[in-house]
């Protein structure tokens, strides 16, 4: 049977679109502009949901996203909330959450076990017999959750935007609309959000004082503005700090920077708890009116209303308006009320009981919706209703108001102290953080022409703030009966009397949980449940507060309230993913590495090639790396060593500025030379190496590692802005290629490009020369890091292809081959040489590292000289040696990280540890007690299988090669 | 997310900047004893109220001092050090 | 010997698109992607461009105003302003740091000739560069930084750093053959990552690359 009223002048369907969807395997008709809800409730289907713990059948509970009564699933979203989401045509949907689809879920017994399933049943049940625990983890998984993952969900980029202005508004009711009115008026630009479809908020469905003309001005005028964006279909996801907010759509997020922001979020309407008020068919009064303006449906077609406030009148009459018998309004407070609408509700035949209250609902067959409703006389101060005499009435819905709760997430979440106002009966702003403001409902205001003075007395504020001269606006303090209502509850010894519809939680849950000692508000969210649904207590924490306070005694307003988190409703993470920005480095060579089966992998930010593996070539990884480390021994090998750090220090006091920060000296260092450059912390740590070129006497050319380039440049800037001392840098990083050939060819290849002669006496180890490779202007230095012979070349990064290829064509007969990471990490191993960061640690010092010869203590002053003197005057008790594993070792390779065990305690480390090819040994470096320094020294290393393997400490696996 | 304000390029959002650790006066390595110098490495001042900071706006290259109440997380200044007005 | 080819930082990043390529100050450079009428569209819609292949030298140090101007250098006044005089782009970045760039090989003296002297500390370069133009120029900003670019840049003269989709970058905004320009400077092993991450947004919203002949038809 359709509910569908004739035409609405304020309705948002189109009925000259209509489309068919399908629901629960039903096919429904709907008109563009309904939500889902909306258009099962037209078509007379009552059941969209079952609750998440008891699976009862559940219908309209707030219409507005306040609750999860009707969420579903179209087989891809799980969240898909029926009660806003615009429905389309072809949509496929199912309730969440049932076994054997939502009108005969098989899961509807737990409703009737419900006396063995108390609040927090979980934490006492099922722990024992413990072998049976699996069992019951797997049934209650099972359970719990809303709905299924598709674990083939699309990859949809959502992109995030920025945007900036002067004032953002949330909220375009009547407040928020007035507040951009008077800010645009003066220029200034605003964007102001509502998470509803259309601009209006809760004049497009509470029509008093003539709402729909007073909002078609509105629109109007906001039109006329161009410096006013107006985003419907968006919600404020939160506050973040310097009034970061984002918006949420749809399409994606925009983070929205103001320099004011005003909020006029309103309030959510709050349910008066009885026994059965969950059933599908009882709904609050303002879910009713959505139901009539906004959609053109007939909420129920006989029914009562019960109300804790004037609300209730306003919802009768529009109930009666919609063709709906309401038998009685059901008014819980002894006085009653004054309302002008009585005397119209008169007029129309409808009975008004005060001091009444609904005691319970009857449920129909099966559950499934409302039979009648039972009304006894009402004690509203100790909320107990007199079960003496009950008046039975046959009706099939029930609308209720006791209330409001401000929905102040983003105050909160903007460090707003709220107070409580015992007149509103409501938390409203008392002291805003600067910047922020309140307008309208959440500001305690609820009059309708007050609420459109509050929002441009908020503009003024916030005008004032911006520092533009504006008049303040006076607003009358709110007159009459409260709003909202202190205890709207109805005790029942049956229960089921809920408070949060999303958690299943009725009355006697909160008495059970203080009796347990859960009895303060944070406790008691926790045991409970309550507002940790996905409505996060729209409709729940305030109900759960008031009970709280009369169970403890106290007032409201001890009892707190818990932490609004953002976000605001749920948001999908492939929102906050959006497109994703991730940097990275690629080096001058890069295009060659890829060409030829560059294996690229990130390197921090950089993309480096770990081996090669070539189109046509089947060697596993393993062994292309061992191939190129072979290469490098017997013939070259040339990597792409860009990713180093490089920074030119230069001025009269570069070589004074070095030995400032450095370990080393400097200062005497010849041109020509490089030396190695030990960067310590404060505390004596070692923090990175490089090697210091001294290119001419006052400009030094620094390396550092990969991974520390930046942050050794950062502090460098620092200390010599600090230091006072004539120098100047420049962080060459990016600006320079560098590549390094390597073996017993390198020589030979390079002499084709350079007339430098490299003969190992005329250009020693720790020589370096600007010169010309391929007449292009470069550093040449001859280096001992990975082999005995080989050479490194600084370049322009614009150059650095085009040399690379051509060192690799002449190469080529003497078998140059390139080597990536992997072959450099075992290459340098095989030379016996430690890495920082690699190797040492945070905790590392230079003595534990045999790096004695580095530091130059007789210095006046170098950072972390002081702490060496305060650590020398300690004995050691780690260091660094290399070691080789027993020619004839059995057993799992031992991995980094291994132990070194010492008569059954630990005393030591593996840091790096490889089977080299060259030596046909597996070779290490390992942390061990001091006194096994020496070489000839044996410890055990317990491998991941617990085996101990034997190891022996040598000088270097060069000398292990040379005595070979 | 925070914003800051850098001395020379204005007011940045918090994710251009990098944290430099408090500001703090090295001792006289020469004359303090052990403890004190092991005082300047490894202690920081954890007292809630204003915090003189070092932090570093990373487009630019720009070092500088904020002085921040570790309570309210507002920034009441941002300033060049004297000595480091120009940049290195 | 053959000699040395120089290549834009975003060589490798254009491959796909394979563009015409030509040698512009000694640096292989695309200068057309496509004919010259879609080109123009893109430029009208939304386009991105690389301009890597201008000489360009950084010059910071106590003396570096002094010694700039005595060469004849029209330097801007004050920190984080720029000056263009006779297709020589001057950048303060900061209050010492100058970036000059040469947008034609006839400026003197050249930027290959500048030198390091006492107080005056010469940095080369490897930029990536990129002009970026069109209508759609806002809603890709929006995505691409956190500030609000085009209020920042609106200022005459004014430059910017601030942070390009993660990269830090130099940005300004001019007038080019009568299009509104904006221009684009970051370190160059960066900037494969920027232009594809760019150009994607540019296509998705239905622009595109043009070369360097699109703005400079005769370098």
């Amino acid at each position: 049977m359709s509910s569908r009223l004739i035409n609405q002048p304020t309705e948002w369907i189109d009925r000259d679109k209509p489309f068919s969807f399908t629901y629960e395997g039903q096919k429904v008709t709907a008109f563009e502009g309904d939500t889902i809800s909306s258009a099962l409730w037209a078509n007379g289907i009552r059941v969209l949901g079952r609750s998440f713990k008891y699976h009862r059948a559940r219908g309209i509970l707030t219409l507005a996203n306040h609750d999860v009564n009707a969420l579903m699933t179209d087989g891809l979203d799980t969240n898909i909330r029926a009660d806003v989401l615009p429905v389309q045509a072809d949509m496929t949907l199912t309730a969440v959450n049932t076994t054997g689809g939502v009108l005969k879920d098989r899961s509807q017994f737990i409703d009737k076990i419900s006396p063995l399933l108390p609040v927090g049943f979980y934490y006492k049940a099922f722990h024992t017999p413990r072998r049976f625990f699996p069992f019951w983890e797997d049934k209650i998984r099972k359970a719990a959750g809303l709905g299924e993952v598709n674990f083939n969900y699309p990859r949809i980029p959502k992109p995030k935007q920025h945007a900036h202005c002067d004032v953002l508004i949330i909220g375009a009711g009547i407040s928020g609309l007035s507040a951009a009115l008077s800010v645009a008026e003066q220029g200034l630009s605003v964007i102001i959000v509502d998470e509803n479809a259309k601009a209006g908020g809760s004049l497009t469905y509470d029509m008093a004082d003539q709402a729909s003309s007073q909002l078609a001005e509105l629109l109007n005028a906001i039109e006329q503005h161009d410096n006013i964006r107006l985003i419907t279909n968006a919600y404020a996801a939160g506050y973040y700090a310097d009034h970061l907010v984002p918006i949420v759509e749809t399409s994606g997020i925009t983070k929205v920077r103001a320099k004011a922001l005003i909020v006029a979020s309103g309030a959510f309407e709050q349910p008066p708890v009885f026994r059965n008020n969950d059933l599908p068919g009882v709904m609050m009064g303002s879910a009713a009116q959505r139901l009539i303006y906004r959609y053109a449906v007939k909420p129920f077609e006989k029914g009562v209303v019960v109300t804790a406030n004037d609300y209730g009148y306003r919802t009768a009459l529009d109930l009666v308006s919609a063709g709906v018998d309401v038998l009685a309004v059901i008014d819980m407070r002894r006085e009653g009320s004054r309302s002008p609408l009585i005397d119209e509700l008169k007029d129309k035949q409808v009975a008004v009981h005060k001091a009444s209250c609904v005691y319970e609902v009857i449920a129909s067959k099966h559950k499934l919706g409302v039979s009648e409703v039972v009304i006894c006389a009402y004690d509203e101060l100790m909320a107990e209703a007199d079960t003496k005499n009950k008046i039975r009435l046959k009706c099939d819905g029930v609308a209720m108001s006791a209330g409001w709760a401000p929905a102040a997430a983003l105050l909160y979440q903007a460090g707003t102290k709220m107070r409580f106002d015992s007149g509103l009966q409501q938390f409203v702003p008392a002291e805003l953080p600067e910047g922020v403001f309140a307008a309208g409902k959440v500001n305690g205001v609820f009059e309708l022409s007050q609420r459109a003075l509050d929002g441009q007395r908020a503009a003024a504020e916030a005008m004032n703030y911006l520092g533009k001269s504006v008049a303040t606006v006076e607003v009358k303090q709110h007159q009459g009966t409260s709003p909202s209502h202190a205890y709207p509850v109805v005790n029942h010894p049956k229960g089921k009397n809920f408070v949060d519809f999303d958690e299943d939680i009725q009355v006697k849950d909160f008495i059970n949980a203080a009796k347990e000692g859960f009895d303060n508000i944070e406790l008691m969210k926790r045991f409970t449940t309550v507002g940790m649904g996905p409505s996060q207590g729209k409709h729940s924490n305030m109900n759960a507060i008031r009970i709280l306070a009369r169970i403890r005694d106290l007032p409201v307003e001890k009892i707190g309230t818990t932490t609004a988190r953002p976000f605001f409703h749920p948001t999908p993470i492939g929102h906050l993913g959006g497109r994703g920005f991730h940097p990275h480095r690629y080096t001058a060579m890069h295009e060659w590495h890829i060409e030829n089966g560059g294996q690229m992998t990130a390197a921090g930010l950089w993309m480096r090639p770990a081996c090669y593996l070539p189109e046509g070539c089947h060697l596993t990884a393993q062994q292309a790396t061992h191939q190129e480390a072979m290469a490098v021994r017997t013939k070259a090998g040339i990597i792409d060593n860009s990713t180093l750090g490089k920074i030119e220090v230069y001025g009269p006091d570069a070589a004074a500025f070095l030995e400032r920060v450095y370990t080393g000296k400097f200062v005497r260092q010849k041109v020509g030379q490089y030396r190695i450059a030990m960067l310590l912390d404060e505390a004596g740590v070692m923090v990175d190496d490089g090697l210091a070129c001294r290119l001419e006497e006052d400009r030094f050319y620094l390396t550092t590692s990969t991974t520390n380039s930046a942050m050794v440049y950062r502090q460098l800037q620092r200390e010599a802005q600090l230091c006072g001392l004539s120098v100047s840098l420049a962080n060459l990083t990016g600006a320079k290629a560098a590549m390094t050939i390597a073996g017993p060819a390198a020589a030979e290849i390079i002499s084709q490009f350079s007339s430098v002669d490299l003969a190992a006496t005329a250009f020693p180890t720790g020589s370096v020369v600007e010169t010309q490779i391929a007449d292009i202007e470069c550093l040449l230095l001859r280096v001992a890091f990975v082999a005995e012979q080989a050479f490194e070349i600084h370049l322009p990064a614009a150059a650095g292809l085009s040399v690379w290829s051509q060192l690799m064509q002449a190469g080529q007969p003497f078998g140059l081959q390139a080597y990536g990471t992997d072959a450099q990490r075992l290459l340098r191993l095989e030379m016996g040489h430690h890495l920082i960061g690699h190797d040492t640690d945070g905790l590392t010092n230079p003595f534990e590292a045999h790096a004695e010869p580095l530091i130059a203590m007789d210095k006046t002053f170098f950072t972390g000289q002081r702490s060496l003197q305060i650590i020398a005057k300690k004995p050691l008790n780690k260091t660094l040696v290399n070691f080789v594993l027993d020619s004839n070792c059995v057993g799992e390779l031992p991995n980094e990280c291994n132990l070194v065990i010492d008569n059954g305690d630990i005393a030591g480390r593996i840091t790096s540890i490889a089977f080299s090819p060259y030596l046909q040994r597996v070779i290490g470096i390992a942390f061990v007690p001091p006194e096994k320094h020496l070489p000839g020294s044996r410890f055990d290393i317990r491998n991941d299988a617990g085996d101990l393997i034997a190891a022996t400490v040598i000088q270097s696996p060069t000398e292990l090669a040379k005595s070979a | 997310m925070k914003l800051l304000q850098c001395p020379v390029n204005g007011i940045r959002p918090l994710s251009e900047f990098s944290y430099g650790g408090e500001f703090r006066t090295m001792p006289d390595p020469d004359s303090c004893t052990d403890q004190q110098w092991a005082a300047y490495v490894h202690y920081r001042s954890g007292a809630p109220g204003y915090k003189k900071e070092w932090w570093y706006h990373m487009p630019s290259g720009t070092w500088f001092i904020a002085e921040r109440n570790t309570i309210t997380d507002k920034v009441s200044r941002t300033y060049l050090l004297p000595k480091m007005e120009v940049a290195v | 010997m053959k000699s040395t080819l120089l290549k834009s930082p975003i060589a490798f990043a254009q491959l796909s698109q394979a563009p015409q390529m030509e040698v512009v100050n000694g640096m292989l450079t695309a200068v057309r992607f496509a004919d010259k009428a879609i080109e123009s569209q893109r430029a009208h819609k939304l386009a991105i461009c690389d301009t890597s292949a201008f000489q360009r030298v950084s010059i910071k140090g106590s003396q570096a105003a002094n010694y700039l101007q005595q060469l004849g250098v029209t330097l801007p006044e004050t920190a984080n302003q720029w000056q263009l005089t006779d297709e020589r782009l001057v950048m303060r970045l900061g209050n010492s740091e100058f970036l000059i760039e040469d947008q034609t090989q006839n400026v003197k003296p050249a930027v290959s000739e500048l030198s390091s002297a006492k107080g005056v500390h010469k940095v080369s370069r490897n930029d990536a560069a990129f002009i970026l133009t069109g209508n759609d120029i806002h809603p890709l900003f929006a995505e691409i930084c956190e500030i609000d670019l085009v209020a920042e840049l609106a200022t005459e003269n004014h430059l910017v750093m601030t942070v390009i989709a993660g990269v830090s970058a130099t940005l300004l905004s001019q007038t080019l053959n009568g299009e509104r320009i904006y221009r684009l400077w970051c370190d160059g092993t960066y900037g494969p990552y920027l232009w594809k991450t760019l150009l994607n947004i540019i296509e998705q919203a239905g622009g595109g690359a043009v070369g360097l002949h699109h703005f400079y038809p005769k370098i």
